[in-house]
């Protein structure tokens, strides 16, 4: 066994200030969710352990129909909204990595052009208003459909596949499509995996267009926009109900104790892919560009 | 009509136009129009008929009130605290990691560190309400436990800013840290065996070996920063504001949302969107040209 020196005793010590930042306050909203509501006093804010361990949160939260239909559109926008950004941004970066294809300097150049020139919030909702797409869900589906940052990532990534395999395929007689469905998607699993999780986290994430553009129609809500109005904004009428219709139900409720709870399913789906993405985005991150 | 090389081409590439139109379209309504749109920021909205050209009527009225200035001020205030604060610490982070000889601990540390980098701000800001909370949260504990009063951080103005800055190192100095460990990562080894061979220590090889080596990572990402220096962190700000706080931490593009959807104020917030977007487009594009110039690597 090595000697132990000072410095790496040091180096652990700050380290760990570190990781208990990062976790701690995580750790007691977890806490905090799996204590009975009767309980709640006596958790004190540094605790990483639930009190009275109880699952009445959980089951309060996931009865709520607000939160209920929350996760339903989520995974419903997630799912239908991350199939159609992989496929648009493969596509899209094969198309443009194609080099003796006419115009692609020119589609090149409205890429930079999107990601140097933001609009601002005001005219694209009135674009989405004139299209009559507000109150829809397609409006959101479709935002960020291709995500031009993760388009160049994909691109950086097509264009490391080997010349002479490409040359060797058109030599057997592939046609484009075929380049694409039997040389380049095989041979880029990986990568796309990597842009496959990007576009999971981002629209699993996503709260601020889904308020905006679908603020009319709480029923078409993400979860995060019901989170936000529920946790941030603390609502506690038009999610929850009041605490009256609670407690007949359920007897006591505390509502720091719900919020926790709300908070954690909505972090559920990140920890339960977290391995993954690690991977995958440290990889990206590694030979992509950008952070 | 067609010649030969001209009916091949589109034979072999024609099919590539077909599979790309809908993301032309795409782009065209998502972020073509509007652009387009934003000659609003020089009109006088009106939902029915045509917008009136009025110039740079908006653009006064913008200046010109007392708000604009506070907001300003705000912006600028809150994106040089964390570009001062928060830029050193990933750095230190990388070289720590970097240092770490157990790989369990190491894998331990990344991991803890990377979590709070993939979580929403709304699931951030619900977690700080419950750390900050005066009554059950874990600071004002501590602050108990030392023998100090609470305080309300989240409502005031003394503390939110700091608060901001404590919340987005909580959300982005482990993941940054990546792109430097990736740097220090690529460092030849033997210099460091060399180094040692001459009894330099550890803080000798990091201050001599690695940080020169990673310098035009770091000069780099400072200066990307750099370029997005008007933005001061929207989705923090939007989550954390509430009424108390809201003349020190209201930035550009809350203000903007504020006057445009909630006051429906169209015009202004978009000739607000004009103003930080050519002062945006002119950081970007400097701190691309720069970037290139030092690391050969710009930003795209």
């Amino acid at each position: 066994m090595k000697k132990v020196k000072l410095s790496d005793i040091v180096i652990g010590v700050v380290l760990m200030l570190f990781v208990i930042y990062a976790l701690q306050p995580i750790l007691n909203l977890l806490a905090l969710s799996f204590t009975h509501p009767d309980s709640v006093q006596e958790l004190n804010g540094l605790d990483i352990f639930p009190k009275k361990f109880s699952l009445l949160n959980y089951q309060f939260i996931l009865s709520n129909p607000s939160i209920v239909k929350g996760i339903f559109n989520s995974v419903l926008y997630t799912g239908i909204g991350v199939f159609i950004s992989v496929t648009f941004t493969v596509i899209a970066a094969f198309v443009l990595t194609r080099e003796k294809l006419i115009g692609r300097k020119l589609f090149i150049l409205i890429t930079v052009f999107i990601m140097v020139f933001e609009p601002g919030i005001v005219p694209e909702y009135l674009v989405m208003k004139d299209f009559g797409l507000l109150g829809s869900m397609w409006s959101i589906i479709l935002y960020k459909m291709v995500n031009v940052y993760y388009l160049i990532i994909m691109m950086r990534f097509f264009e490391d596949i080997p010349k002479s395999i490409v040359e060797a395929a058109l030599l057997d007689g592939a046609n484009q499509i075929k380049m694409l469905t039997r040389v380049f998607v095989p041979m880029s699993k990986p990568s796309i995996a990597t842009i496959t999780l990007f576009y999971s986290v981002y629209r699993w994430n996503e709260y601020f267009r889904s308020g905006i553009y679908l603020s009319s129609q709480p029923g078409k809500w993400p979860l995060q926009v019901v989170l936000r109005q529920f946790v941030v904004l603390e609502d506690t009428q038009a999610i929850v109900g009041g605490f009256n219709a609670m407690s007949q139900a359920y007897g006591s409720v505390n509502f720091e104790a719900l919020q926790a709870a709300a908070i954690i399913v909505g972090i559920i789906p990140i920890l339960l892919l977290y391995p993954i993405i690690l991977r995958y985005f440290t990889k990206g991150t590694f030979e992509g560009s950008i952070k | 009509m067609l010649n030969v090389k001209q009916k091949k081409y589109i034979k072999e590439y024609g099919i590539l136009y077909v599979l790309i139109s809908p993301v032309i379209l795409f782009f065209f309504v998502y972020h073509i129009l509007p652009v387009i749109g934003m000659k609003i920021a020089f009109e006088d909205y009106r939902i029915i008929g045509d917008n009136i050209f009025v110039g740079l009527k908006h653009f006064k009225y913008l200046f010109s009130s007392p708000a604009f200035k506070t907001i300003i001020i705000n912006t600028l205030t809150l994106s040089f605290m964390k570009m001062i604060l928060l830029f050193p610490i990933p750095i230190m982070l990388s070289f720590l990691i970097n240092e770490v000889r157990n790989s369990k601990f190491r894998q331990f540390v990344q991991i803890s560190l990377y979590i709070p980098h993939f979580l929403s701000w709304v699931i951030i800001a619900g977690v700080w309400i419950s750390f900050l909370s005066p009554s059950y949260g874990a600071v004002n504990n501590l602050i108990r436990l030392v023998g100090g009063t609470e305080i309300d951080f989240l409502t005031s103005k003394d503390h939110i800013r700091w608060v901001l800055v404590a919340s987005e190192m909580w959300r982005s100095a482990g993941w940054d840290s990546i792109l430097y460990l990736a740097a220090i990562l690529k460092i030849d080894k033997c210099l460091y065996e060399a180094a040692t061979i001459d009894g330099a220590t550890k803080v000798q090889s990091a201050m001599y070996i690695t940080l020169p080596s990673i310098k035009s990572t770091i000069i780099t990402v400072f200066i990307l920063n750099l370029g997005f220096f008007m933005n001061a962190g929207f989705d923090q700000v939007f989550n954390f504001m509430n009424p108390s706080v809201l003349s020190v931490i209201d930035i550009l593009d809350t203000y903007t949302y504020r006057i445009g959807l909630e006051a429906g104020l169209y015009s202004v917030a978009t000739a607000s969107s004009v103003f930080k977007g050519v002062i945006g487009f002119f950081l970007i594009i400097g701190a691309h040209k720069i970037a290139k110039k030092i690391s050969g690597r710009g930003l795209w």
